[in-house]
């Protein structure tokens, strides 16, 4: 059931296995950060050993490179720390090479990693979208508030790709010395980490120090968030980001996601009504927890209270509609 | 990452798949450490909230970067009775 939630996890704790599937070449040896288990989709660090050497070819998934330290030769160039590469698949990469080593990230993002020895490129490839970037010196680094609500000032980014149909962005961010920001953010999308190089602390799972990673499902609790001198780290997601901040950390994910839904109700009625007409007929929204939660304060106390002991509270205006164990209509 | 769009479909050699079912042991693994190290950590988080309520009624809770509210010591969270204090949850809002 695609991938688990991997949090926090460090590649130094663990040793490099040699890359035994076929097609790649002697020499290459990988730490597995996380992996799809429908689909053998994964993210790992390679080690690529001195005088390696990769025939030129394509991988059946898209894939994304990015070179931690060291220099690869691909194809006539030398490409060196920074350096990253959006790579369709089917799309036909020419022989690459490192005479002293090189330590890479590899992203499958689709299905297994595969190398098939190509010197052209497969017919279905979208040789188009091919990119690639030295994102340390050719990319200057921008504010972090792409989205909205956004990050504390102190975390900027570097976009790196960006799909415009499902939003989804790979991107460098910092935290400079001394950052923190106060609150609880989840998204409605997956979000991967690897820090390049520095250590982050997140209150739920302690510090992430350098070869630090996470792959996080969406809708799972993180922040606050603080970094006492400072990192770097390639981020990714799969969908659009944005910011669902709150200040509850005892909420789950099915509440998170509730919440995330009550708040496309809250913004945007007219269309949340013609999304679940036709099937999850809330007419009234789901709930959110941030109306409901239990508080300290006395006057909210006794009705949070109940709502925190049936685990939901719910008013029925009309229609019929669909809860995940009954259904029912009045 | 996934642009689900972008794939050709091609099946799994056998060597492919035994590759898969060993990594898929060894990440079962894997999530079952971290799962057990992020519970232990469980002291350590309950004053990491502690703190963190405090410095949001005093400092501000950041609503959208920089701009920052004081939550009400009234309108802090209570735990739900009864609920773990649990921070990984393996596939999200589709599981556990």
């Amino acid at each position: 059931m695609a991938r688990p939630h991997i949090e926090p996890f460090c590649d130094r704790d663990v040793h490099f296995k040699n890359m035994t599937l076929p097609g790649f070449s002697p020499g290459m040896r990988y730490k597995m950060l996380s992996l799809d288990t429908d689909s053998g989709a994964c993210s790992m660090t390679v080690q690529l050993d001195a005088g390696y050497r990769q025939p030129p070819g394509f991988s059946w998934a898209e894939r994304e490179l990015m070179i931690v330290e060291g220099e690869l030769r691909v194809g006539d160039r030398t490409c060196r720390k920074g350096h990253y590469f959006y790579i369709p698949p089917g799309y036909a990469m020419p022989e690459i090479a490192t005479s002293d080593g090189c330590l890479v990230l590899m992203m499958y993002n689709t299905s297994a990693p595969s190398h098939e020895e190509a010197t052209e490129h497969h017919p279905l490839a979208q040789t188009a979208l091919y990119h690639d970037v030295d994102s340390y010196m050719d990319i200057p680094w921008a504010p972090g508030n792409l989205v909205k609500p956004s990050v504390a000032s102190g975390c900027m980014i570097k976009l790196l790709n960006y799909n415009p149909i499902s939003y989804a962005m790979t991107f460098l961010y910092f935290m400079s010395p001394a950052f923190f920001q106060d609150n609880i953010s989840y998204h409605d999308c997956a979000e991967e980490s690897y820090h390049l190089w520095g250590t982050s602390w997140m209150m739920q799972f302690g510090n992430l120090p350098t070869g630090g990673y996470f792959w996080r499902p969406a809708y799972i609790n993180h922040g606050a968030f603080a970094s006492e001198l400072g990192c770097i780290a390639l981020g990714r997601v799969d969908s659009k980001l944005f910011n669902h901040f709150h200040y509850n950390p005892w909420t789950t994910p099915k509440e998170n996601r509730d919440r995330a839904a009550a708040r496309v109700y809250q913004r945007d009625p007219l269309l949340y009504r013609w999304m679940v007409s036709h099937s999850h007929n809330h007419p009234h929204g789901p709930e959110d927890f941030e109306q409901t939660m239990a508080r300290r304060g006395v006057d909210n106390k006794g009705e949070a209270r109940d709502v925190a002991k049936e685990g939901h509270r719910h008013e029925h205006w009309h229609g019929v509609h669909k809860h995940e164990d009954h259904d029912h209509g009045h | 990452m996934t642009f689900k769009t972008q794939s050709i479909e091609h099946p799994a050699s056998p060597e492919t798949q035994a590759w898969l079912d060993e990594e898929i042991a060894e990440q079962e693994e894997r999530f079952n450490a971290i799962a057990s190290h992020v519970d232990s950590l469980e002291p350590r988080r309950r004053q990491w909230y502690r703190e963190f309520f405090d410095r949001i009624n005093t400092l501000g809770f950041n609503a959208d970067g920089d701009s920052k509210i004081p939550i009400a010591l009234d309108d802090l969270p209570v735990q739900p009775e009864g609920r773990k204090d649990q921070v990984v949850w393996k596939h999200g809002a589709d599981g556990d």
